[in-house]
């Protein structure tokens, strides 16, 4: 399949289709706002209703740019894991770098708490402090992940070993929970159930920027991990520097999983999947390519994914980690069958 | 005096490093070299260490002792851009992705010229081009490999190595899991980049025969010592009986540059027949373990009539074969009924 003969083409209707996705996530919400209305809004703030403004530079407008953000980070960094591992299912959800930032956020949170009595959640600098825990977490957890998948090449028993990993270090997160105070407790379970819409207007200050550094370190290292795909040897003998090759995919994968968990909580499966989806409609896996189409194809994978959380027709909302899993393990499956056949990405 | 050698092993120690222990030698004090415009076949058993020697020498691992010189330089002192562009890999490991072309994948090999965007320029293109239509794969430019034959894709590697635009290429058993009229042509293109290009291609492989053939120089790892010479050379030495001196069913044939497996002889036959038929049945007959003793041919009355009992006679009809055996004869009319009428005697 063959979808986009001219990748140009393809990344115009997809930068088209992410447009109307994300004014239709605006639209829909338990509170209707009718698409003149919202656009009047957009363009004329100040002379529109102050309630309707509200709804959308307070909660609608912040929550898609989550959604943006989130879905492009987690497949960009599901892709670049998925490269240097040569491992189809590989991701930051189930090798346990999302679980890694988690308990660089537990760690923090938790901590704070003792130290502080209360915890600065909610100012940037706290949001600093707990998206830098996360990608300290998330970086650890890499660099763990990538020693022990040296000595196993066999893409089952790396996947097995990141769920350990993942149960082992949500364990740890169970302990300290259990020692920790109620308040500071209370804090932190708020936060795990963090979903795209709890992120704040000022939150966005300081995710935007992180995600748009994670992307750029990405599509800067292109041309080495399109050198990865032939393997390590192979990238050594063209003349590759490995470590530095490493570390840019390092700093980004743990900046881009880090983040995201840090303000939405664990979101499942994105990573993985969207990669595929970027490879099956632009047909190559060269990374010039690949880390544009997977950028948008996350952001429209995530958009969609809000939308569907949201309910049409009722008031409440979905887990978007729900969501994203019950539409993903599918697609997780069918990538297992098909490279039980081809052996590799 | 000491020649100018372009690479030379100086009494290199090769294996592999052991976490802040002791490092583990494969093999110890070898001294070899090649020069441009050499085609060099490594030759050894299995599991003797031709792929370490092989990685050492093209610097992804270095040697535990000893002196590895390229251009007379220490091999670590290259920066690894620099030595990018003077020695080309290809492994045995079979490469698979998913939607790659070849034209793509031979891309690749441009890997040290282009800018940091991997941006493919005019000069780039051309160097492509040229790696394509050498390996002989003009008009599969744009095939996905996972979607070509092992040996369209074992040549996409090769032509991969050759637009990295180096003296030296290093192949790791480029023949392996290849049919005959593959390893043949693998063999002839690198073969030509010697002589047309003048590059050092150096090669590990189990084939002896084509390696004797058409190899400048051979690299010889034997259990116990590392050598290397010219083919003839190294043959009248008698290093190649020393390969596989263990196996008492090999024995090296110098007229054939290959081994021949040596069988449990079952008896003598005496086999009388001429032309083609006498050529196909001592084949035949020595295949089955067999020793043929050719009688002349000769008119029917003057052949002794009795055989020795332990030896079978065979004599060629005008249409197929007497076969006696212990005073009783038998006619067959075909090579097939005679091998099983044989068989069937032996087993006896």
């Amino acid at each position: 399949m063959r979808l986009f003969r001219n990748s140009t083409v393809g990344f115009v209707l997809l930068m088209g289709v992410l447009v109307f996705l994300f004014l239709l996530d605006l639209l829909s919400g338990s509170v209707h706002i009718s698409l003149y209305q919202s656009i009047s809004t957009l363009f004329h703030p100040s002379s529109s209703d102050p309630q309707i403004a509200d709804i959308l530079f307070k909660f609608r407008i912040p929550k898609a740019i989550t959604a943006v953000m989130a879905g492009a980070a987690l497949s960009v960094a599901g892709l670049q894991m998925q490269t240097i591992f040569r491992n189809p299912v590989a991701g930051p959800d189930i090798l346990g770098i999302s679980s890694g930032a988690s308990l660089g956020v537990a760690l923090f949170v938790l901590s704070a708490g003792w130290v502080f009595g209360g915890t600065p959640l909610f100012t940037i600098a706290g949001s600093w402090s707990i998206v830098l825990a996360a990608w300290i977490g998330a970086g650890l957890m890499m660099f763990l992940v990538v020693i022990l998948a040296s000595r196993l090449r066999d893409m089952m028993t790396v996947l097995i070993l990141g769920i350990l990993i993942s149960g082992a270090v949500m364990a740890v997160v169970s302990v300290m929970q259990y020692f920790s105070n109620e308040s500071t407790l209370k804090s932190f379970i708020v936060w795990t159930m963090g979903s795209l819409g709890s992120t704040t207007r000022d939150q966005l200050w300081v995710l935007v920027p992180s995600v748009a550094a994670g992307l750029l370190v990405a599509l800067f290292s292109a041309k080495f991990l399109d050198a990865f795909l032939l393997g390590e040897n192979y990238a050594k003998s063209m003349g590759m520097n490995i470590r530095l090759a490493y570390l840019l995919t390092f700093a980004s994968t743990s900046i881009l999983a880090g983040s995201i968990t840090a303000f939405c909580g664990p979101i499942g499966f994105v990573g993985i999947i969207v990669p595929h989806l970027a490879r099956k409609l632009f047909h190559s896996p060269l990374h010039s390519k690949l880390i544009p189409a997977t950028m948008l194809m996350g952001a429209i994978v995530m958009v969609v994914g809000d939308l569907i959380s949201q309910l049409p027709g009722y008031a409440t909302t979905l887990p978007i980690n729900s969501v994203t899993s019950l539409l993903g393990i599918p697609v997780v499956v069918w990538i297992i069958f098909q490279h039980k056949k081809i052996g590799a990405i | 005096m000491e020649a100018d050698f372009y690479i030379q092993c100086k009494g290199v120690s090769i294996g592999y490093k052991e976490q802040s222990t002791a490092s583990i030698a494969v093999k110890k004090d070898i001294s070899l070299h090649a020069n441009c415009g050499e085609m060099v076949a490594l030759i050894g058993g299995n599991g003797i260490g031709k792929s370490t020697l092989l990685k050492t020498i093209a610097g992804f691992m270095p040697p535990l002792s000893g002196e590895l010189l390229l251009r007379k330089r220490p091999l670590s002192e290259f920066p690894a851009a620099e030595l990018a562009r003077e020695m080309s890999f290809v492994s045995t490991e079979n490469i698979r992705v998913a939607n790659l072309t070849v034209r793509e994948l031979v891309g690749l090999g441009r890997f040290p010229y282009t800018n940091w965007f991997g941006r493919l320029t005019n000069n780039d293109q051309v160097n492509i081009d040229r790696a394509i239509v050498q390996t002989g794969l003009s008009g599969y430019e744009n095939r996905p490999i996972n979607r070509i034959s092992d040996g369209e894709r074992q040549r996409a590697m090769i032509a991969r190595a050759l637009a990295q635009d180096t003296r030296i290429m290093v192949l790791d058993e480029p023949t392996a899991f290849l049919d005959i009229s593959n390893k043949y042509e693998i063999v002839r293109i690198l073969h030509q980049l010697v002589y047309e290009q003048g590059k050092c291609i150096i090669f590990s492989t189990h084939d002896l025969n084509t390696s004797l053939t058409l190899a400048d120089r051979i690299w010889l790892m034997l259990e116990d010592r590392v050598v290397e010479g010219i083919p003839e050379e190294m043959a009248s030495a008698g290093y190649f009986e020393a390969l596989f001196r263990n196996n008492q069913h090999l024995r090296f044939d110098p007229e054939r540059d290959d081994f021949r497996i040596i069988r449990e002889k079952h008896g003598v036959v005496n086999l009388t027949a001429s032309g083609q038929e006498q050529i196909m049945a001592k084949k035949a007959l020595e295949r089955l373990g067999f020793e043929v003793i050719p009688a002349p041919s000769v008119p029917p009355s003057l052949r002794p009539s009795v055989s020795p009992s332990s030896s079978i006679a065979v004599i060629q009809q005008p249409k197929g074969w007497n076969i006696t055996f212990q005073g009783t004869t038998q006619y067959v009319t075909t090579l097939e009924e005679l091998c099983r009428s044989i068989k069937d005697i032996s087993i006896q």
